[in-house]
């Protein structure tokens, strides 16, 4: 990423020095907002999203900015709940003009601010959202994924899984809405493909309270293995909850990226050990950019990043890196640059593939041990991805 | 068939227990203030995040957890009084009681929840547990601090109903709620006596909030989970009926437990609001409540 930085400097020096090149665009900031939960059960994951897109805006204006602008970032709560999150995009569509909008966590949000978006005539992206559906069979020329969807996910997770337990029986509990179902989906044909054998499948409403009367169908199911892709607070719920009453003792818990994460991984304990799944991002990978950006990150913030911290902190790379190739922030100039780009984040370079708008990336398999996630494999990125199964354009 | 019961529905009815015991505990301090005292208080959730998050700054402290269980609903008392003399007070007398007083205790949970997620931070935060390890019970598996909740649980439940059916401070209450110009002309002071049992509700409440919060962490919108189905349990119970709370409460979460083994348990929410519609229609008064009767 030094070296990248040194490279952008440079067209940004002659720029600089002839201001008309820059084109009809003002020396206004560009606006990126972001639409993200700063309450309610995804509370944590929307602080781990601020943090990096606040860490790399803060970087890359120190920098000089995206070809001479400033980077200027507008907060909203989505909440969680995707009819609160589009009143908050169209607000920062229509008041406050943003050039650009990433943020969403909850699947069904990004779903329904990417609509509203190709009505706006604006790009959105998500660092976070992993239904196979919003880079799938609801894709939209408006929407780009730059984090890794349950596919990629539970390829990586259901290989490991065929290796270390083979013809594992599974029962899957997942969140009931869009990412539930369609993370608990993308496993289940995983463990199926490989000789696995699905017991069944519970959901459970986002942040419910108490998970011990999904409990009853679990124990009377007696898998060996359990997957689940709840996520922030609810994970804390759940895993201490099972830990309670004895069922962590004979069972392998498995899940989605985003169930057990830095962020609400202190408030589990030892709930949390033993937890493998399949993810893109750990704050233990062993390269030069990812040590920087840990560093970068601790000395900021305190803490750990987790894998919605180290996407967002990307995306903000990613739409510099677009906004150079097209040289301006016109919607349809950003979107072509935007298909097939290649891109440096602190997982690696990924790519942005073009039929689809997701992004391709390395997918890695890591254990909680001890509070730490520790990698224990690696899938390439073209083994994990699947074929484009978007039509739309 | 032997195995089925003790490795699915036992521990499954015993999970239920102890929702059950949860859900009387929050659902106490409420039969107590709307059930007695005819205040729809919308706040009594957010009253228990307050307990909770006292629990956990007082705990931070290094304040034990057993004197905690004395020494929140002690703080707890104050603010209860408070909120009754300076809030509830000027609404209750108007011609719009329930109304006036649900938004005015609806509004006020608003409020406190936003100042407990600006002081505290909207993260998730988890007390340790206070007794740890597990006993084993015919092969069910149950968690010791579970066990003492049940049991603890059932006692105060026990002790507030001495209190409020057999003491002389209970009758008082239990006559200004009923006719408080006939109360106060046989010497009952009821100002005092329904700003005391308001505070008495909301240090139930507090009390609620130490006691859960190691099971199901604390959190700013804490107060959300619990609180519809507290008035469920009051209104099916029979109004300020505590033992009609008590049987309301253990039996629908044991309606909850068991069907969620045989259908999914997203319907447990629909069955329980359910089983409300039918006893309004067809016993308004609730099972143990009598029309007519505060």
């Amino acid at each position: 990423m030094v070296r990248r930085n040194l490279f952008a400097a440079l067209p940004l020096a002659i720029l600089l020095a002839s201001p008309a090149a820059t084109g009809a665009r003002a020396a206004d900031p560009i606006k990126i907002g972001v639409d993200t939960p700063i309450t309610g059960t995804y509370a944590p994951i929307g602080q781990q999203v601020r943090w990096g897109l606040d860490l790399a805006t803060k970087e890359v204006n120190a920098a000089g900015g995206i070809m001479g602008w400033q980077i200027q970032l507008i907060y909203e709560d989505e909440e969680a709940n995707a009819s609160v999150a589009v009143q908050k995009a169209d607000k920062l569509f229509q008041v406050d003009k943003v050039d650009f909008l990433t943020g969403t966590v909850n699947s069904g949000s990004t779903l329904a601010v990417g609509q509203l978006a190709e009505r706006a005539g604006k790009l959105i992206a998500t660092t976070v959202s992993f239904a196979d559906s919003i880079t799938g069979d609801k894709c939209s020329p408006n929407v780009f994924r730059v984090n890794a969807r349950a596919e990629q996910q539970s390829a990586a997770l259901a290989a490991w899984l065929a290796k270390d337990k083979p013809n594992a029986k599974v029962y899957s509990l997942g969140p009931d809405y869009e990412m539930g179902r369609s993370t608990v989906a993308a496993f289940q044909k995983g463990v199926k493909e490989r000789g696995g054998t699905n017991l069944g499948e519970v959901f459970a409403p986002l942040d419910s309270k108490d998970y011990t009367q999904y409990f009853g169908q679990i124990r009377a199911a007696r898998p060996q293995v359990l997957y689940t892709s709840v996520a922030g607070n609810d994970t804390v719920r759940l895993l201490t909850q099972m830990q309670d009453f004895g069922l962590l003792n004979n069972m392998l818990i498995v899940g989605a990226s985003g169930t057990v994460t830095s962020q609400n991984i202190t408030a589990m304990g030892s709930a949390a050990d033993g937890f493998v799944t399949g993810v893109g991002y750990s704050p233990q990978i062993d390269t030069p950019e990812n040590k920087k950006f840990v560093e970068a990150f601790r000395a900021e913030f305190n803490t750990d990043p987790d894998l919605f911290a180290a996407d967002s902190y990307g995306l903000i790379y990613f739409y510099k890196a677009a906004v150079e190739k097209a040289g301006s922030t016109e919607t349809d100039k950003v979107r072509t640059a935007m298909r097939g780009l290649e891109w440096p984040t602190p997982q690696g370079t990924k790519t942005m593939r073009a039929g689809d708008h997701q992004a391709v990336q390395k997918m890695y398999v890591v254990r909680v041990d001890k509070g730490k996630f520790n990698i224990i494999g690696e899938v390439p990125g073209d083994q994990a991805i699947g074929p484009v199964t978007c039509t739309r354009w | 068939m032997l195995d089925y019961l003790q490795f699915v529905l036992a521990p499954q009815m015993v999970t239920g227990l102890s929702l059950g015991v949860a859900v009387v505990l929050v659902a106490l301090g409420l039969t107590i203030i709307f059930g007695l005292l005819d205040i729809i208080n919308m706040s009594h959730g957010e009253f228990y995040a307050v307990g909770a998050y006292l629990a956990l700054s007082l705990g931070a402290l290094g304040i034990n957890f057993w004197l905690l269980l004395l020494l929140v609903p002690a703080l707890m008392i104050p603010i209860g009084f408070a909120v009754e003399r300076g809030l509830i007070q000027r609404v209750f007398n108007s011609p719009d009681r329930h109304v006036a007083t649900l938004l005015l205790t609806f509004g006020l949970g608003i409020v406190l929840e936003d100042v407990l997620s600006l002081i505290y931070g909207p993260n998730t935060q988890r007390p340790s547990t206070p007794i740890r390890g597990a006993v084993e019970i015919f092969g069910i598996m149950l968690p010791n601090y579970r066990l003492f909740l049940i049991v603890f649980g059932l006692l105060i439940v026990a002790a507030v109903a001495l209190v409020v059916y057999r003491t002389r401070l209970g009758a008082m209450v239990r006559a200004a709620a009923y006719d408080r110009n006939m109360a106060a002309s046989l010497g009952v002071p009821v100002k005092a006596v329904f700003a005391g049992a308001f505070a008495f509700g909301i240090a139930l409440a507090g009390l609620a909030g130490v006691l859960l919060a190691p099971i199901y962490s604390v959190f700013p919108t804490m107060g959300r989970d619990f609180i519809l189905l507290a008035f469920t349990v009051v209104i099916v119970g029979g109004m300020g009926s505590i033992v009609g709370a008590v049987a309301a409460g253990l039996g629908l979460t044991q309606i909850q437990a068991i069907s969620s083994l045989y259908i999914s348990p997203v319907w447990s929410d629909p069955i329980v609001f359910g089983i409300l519609v039918v006893v309004l229609m067809l016993r308004p008064q609730g099972l143990f409540g009598r029309l007519g009767r505060a």
